[in-house]
């Protein structure tokens, strides 16, 4: 009601104003001829006095006003307020713009400039307006055939005018040299996109909506669309620029729009980009929904509020489901998840992501080599995977049993290996492992691969570095189990990277750096240049050689309180009660507490394989000795490494 | 086919006028223009909006729902997040990656998760639980904090106003 008052009280005014203007330029005119008394000296009357002159223009001005309205009624039927509110902002803004662009052209002003620029203002709102009812389109339920009849003929007549125009713009440069008409010329030339713009979409939103089906690729198209001709205007708008620069001076008038114009394009083209990023993620990394999973979210798509099938609907990594389509257009404005803002081109890892990153989807070259001996590691470490729960013991159990001999990807499957990482960071170790292979998934897009080389190197890095066979317990561990037990898996993820020891709580234990050998030419210049996808690689592979680092050090931690252990035989007593009050909490704990000589039966019995640790207290003895020659050798290359790679 | 926007409106419409929550009616202005809404919202029970009736206009995008509507009161309004024009600046309303008063955090943003309904009860929320640090009408969010009672005064002659109750002065 208060929009309709408005409205009736702008009716009211704008006619009262028509008819006021009609009133004195009837009574110019009528004066004039009451004192000349024929045609021709009146109109000489009329021209010289000022006063009159200036009636003359208001009434002319209003005379425009009203063929705009009759016009638009003709082309539009009546204005919808947002429609006339939005034409009101824009002719206020054109305006405040021709004011400024009549300074640059001061010399040339005269009534037929100003005439020929509201005539260009007249032709520009029709031209919002053509846009307005083309959107219009996309809202509305019922078209009819006159709506198809008047926007065809709208649009056609427009572009027939602004190429009018823009020829006569051209040929008059052409022949008189540069004046107003460049300006003239290049809002033509840009009313022909926007004219352009309008029928592309008219065109697509009448296919859209006569078809029966969802036309899907329609939003890409309309994203295509948005693309070149922002390309165009950015383009022409560089151009104006360059050449107004070069004959006039710096056109102020046509900054606004520029900048507007310049920063659109800006957006479109990185969502262009971004889009296709996160589109291809999608339609390669992420699985069609399942039946079950459409099932146990009601089979509604919570973007559209429509029922989803099967085939037309996908999973992210972060669990929930859409349709393909809705989420397609919605990548194009924003690259996460609609419901938990997952960031699809950067999946940091949530709990739940890696289950839902089948290994099957794409097998990527550095994948093959893991997949061969140790197929039902990997296979069982997922399964656990799907089904963790905040109940971590899990996961201390089920590889231990599984880990068979030292290859491959599966090294964090040997439990043997690092006893004394185990309750807390073999958790760590597995989900960490798991990025490593959505990773690896998702750099297969990103051109920057992972290998398991390093994997390998890192069995061997640990092997080396002391931890396998049985060592003496670590004091730093006894009191793990029970921390580790009580997090939440959750939390595990935030544990920051380089912490070592801090309260019983272990370093994340590190990425494994893939080899840099098996790179392509393409890629390696692809982590070369300074773009953010560049930059980040370069860190991803600092901070991992940062954490092998860090790793380092904790082992060194073991093994120096491991030694100050061997070296306290006579206070063994005591420290077997200690471990003894913690075999009673729990089971996992007795692997890690256990003095070196039982650890070898402990794993028997518990575990049901020998795997890799040794079989007897000797053997033992000897690995221990082994690997503290190894180890050195190793802190020595590690030093180097470091030196190296710092 | 009518566009997905249409048709997520229509759904919405549908969803609201088969279960409407408690407090809000709203709907199409007209069965031809699905993108403009009208919305009465009730005052939240407990403040100083108790009983009052708000108009509020819903100004849809084209193409809803990847982009947030505009919403707007259309009556009166004195509240620190609500423009003296009557525009409503929550954080809901603003798409990720604008932030005209940047304060907001991306995750209570707008997505296509959230609804009409859902909007309108965060509007409700809003008007019992201002955001004074928002400041989209300064003047308000200074009373709310500095002078709850003269506040508490103007809201109450506002509510009055909605209902066409004289103010009692």
């Amino acid at each position: 009601m208060n929009t309709t008052t408005a409205a009736a009280a702008a009716k009211m005014t704008s006619t009262t104003a028509v008819a006021i203007s009609l009133v004195l330029s009837s009574c110019v005119v009528a004066n004039a001829f009451r004192q000349k008394k024929q045609f021709y000296p009146s109109v000489v009357y009329i021209c010289k006095s000022n006063p009159s002159m200036a009636i003359m223009y208001m009434q002319a001005l209003v005379a425009v006003y009203v063929i705009g309205k009759l016009t638009g009624k003709l082309f539009f039927g009546s204005l919808r307020p947002a429609e006339s509110e939005r034409l009101i902002e824009k002719a206020w803004y054109a305006v405040t713009e021709t004011c400024l662009a009549f300074t640059i052209f001061k010399d040339d002003l005269s009534p037929k400039f100003v005439a020929l620029f509201t005539l260009l203002l007249f032709l520009k709102c029709f031209h919002w307006l053509a846009e307005d009812r083309v959107d219009y389109m996309e809202r509305t339920p019922v078209i009819s055939y006159i709506f198809h009849f008047r926007i065809w003929l709208l649009l056609v007549i427009l572009t027939l005018g602004d190429i009018y125009f823009v020829h006569d713009a051209y040929t008059t440069t052409m022949a008189k040299g540069p004046s107003v008409q460049l300006v003239f010329g290049f809002e033509y030339a840009l009313l022909i996109t926007l004219a352009a713009n309008a029928a592309f979409k008219y065109v697509l939103h009448a296919v859209d909506v006569h078809s029966d089906t969802f036309w899907e690729s329609k939003a890409v198209l309309l994203l295509y669309l948005e693309f070149f001709i922002g390309l165009c205007k950015a383009v022409m708008y560089v151009v104006f620029l360059i050449i107004m620069v070069r004959t006039y001076t710096i056109p102020l008038f046509a900054f606004r729009p520029m900048y507007h114009t310049l920063r659109n394009f800006k957006k479109v083209f990185q969502d262009l980009v971004l889009s296709r990023r996160a589109i291809h993620n999608m339609n390669t990394l992420y699985p069609d929904a399942t039946l079950q999973d459409l099932q146990a979210i009601e089979n509604v798509c919570i973007i559209c509020r429509e029922d989803m099938t099967a085939a037309a609907a996908k999973k992210l990594p972060c669990n929930h489901i859409f349709h393909t389509s809705c989420l397609r257009s919605w990548f194009q404005r924003h690259q996460t998840c609609p419901t938990c803002r997952l960031d699809i081109l950067r999946p940091t890892p949530p709990t739940t992501q890696n289950s839902n990153v089948p290994a099957s989807i794409t097998p990527t070259p550095g994948r093959t080599a893991q997949e061969t001996p140790s197929t039902e590691a990997v296979a069982s470490s997922s399964a656990t995977d799907n089904n963790r729960g905040p109940s971590t013991s899990n996961h201390t159990h089920v590889p231990s049993s599984q880990a068979g001999g030292g290859s491959g990807s599966s090294y964090y499957n040997q439990a043997p290996l690092h006893h004394q990482f185990r309750p807390y960071t073999f958790q760590q170790r597995t989900t960490s492992v798991d990025e490593i292979n959505g990773n690896n998934i998702d750099s297969s897009n990103s051109g920057i691969p992972e290998s398991n080389n390093m994997n390998e190197s890192w069995i061997a890095f640990m092997n080396a570095a002391g931890i396998g066979g049985g060592i003496g317990p670590s004091p730093f561990f006894n009191d793990m189990p029970q921390t580790s037990s009580n997090l939440p898996f959750t939390n595990t993820p935030q544990i920051p990277l380089n912490l070592p020891f801090v309260g019983g709580i272990a370093i994340q234990p590190p990425n494994i750096p893939p080899n840099l050998d098996t790179l392509s030419d393409e890629e390696l210049r692809l982590m070369e240049q300074n773009t953010r996808q560049g930059c980040l690689a370069r860190i991803k592979y600092i901070t991992d050689i940062k954490c092998m680092l860090d790793a380092a050090v904790v082992m060194m931690n073991q093994y120096s309180s491991a030694c100050l252990m061997a070296g306290l035989d006579s206070t063994d007593s005591t420290f077997n009660s200690e471990t003894k009050t913690s075999d009673t909490t729990e089971n996992d704990e007795q692997l890690e507490t256990r003095p070196p000589s039982n650890i070898s039966s402990e794993t028997d019995s518990s575990t049901g394989s020998g795997v890799t640790s040794s079989s007897s207290g000797s053997e033992d003895q000897l690995i221990q000795e082994e690997t503290e020659q190894q180890r050195i050798i190793r802190l020595k290359r590690l030093e180097k490494f470091g030196s190296n790679s710092m | 086919m009518a566009g997905s926007a249409l048709r997520r409106l229509m759904a919405e419409y549908k969803q609201l006028t088969l279960n409407p929550p408690e407090g809000i009616i709203a709907g199409p202005t007209t069965e031809e223009n699905y993108f403009e809404w009208e919305a009465l919202i009730t005052g939240p029970e407990g403040t100083c909006f108790e009983g009052g009736v708000f108009p509020a206009k819903l100004i849809f995008p084209s193409d809803y729902p990847l982009s947030p509507p505009k919403m707007s009161f259309t009556c009166d309004m004195f509240h620190p997040n609500i423009y003296s024009d009557g525009r409503v600046c929550i954080s809901i309303l603003h798409a990720p990656g604008d932030d005209p008063m940047g304060y907001e955090s991306s995750n209570e943003r707008w997505s296509p998760v959230q609804s009409v309904e859902k909007i309108l009860l965060s509007v409700i929320s809003m008007l019992a639980e201002p955001n004074d640090e928002s400041g989209a009408n300064v003047d308000a969010a200074k009373m709310w904090r500095e002078d709850r009672e003269g506040f508490n005064k103007v809201a109450e002659s506002l509510v009055r106003k909605t209902l066409g109750i004289p103010t009692s002065k």
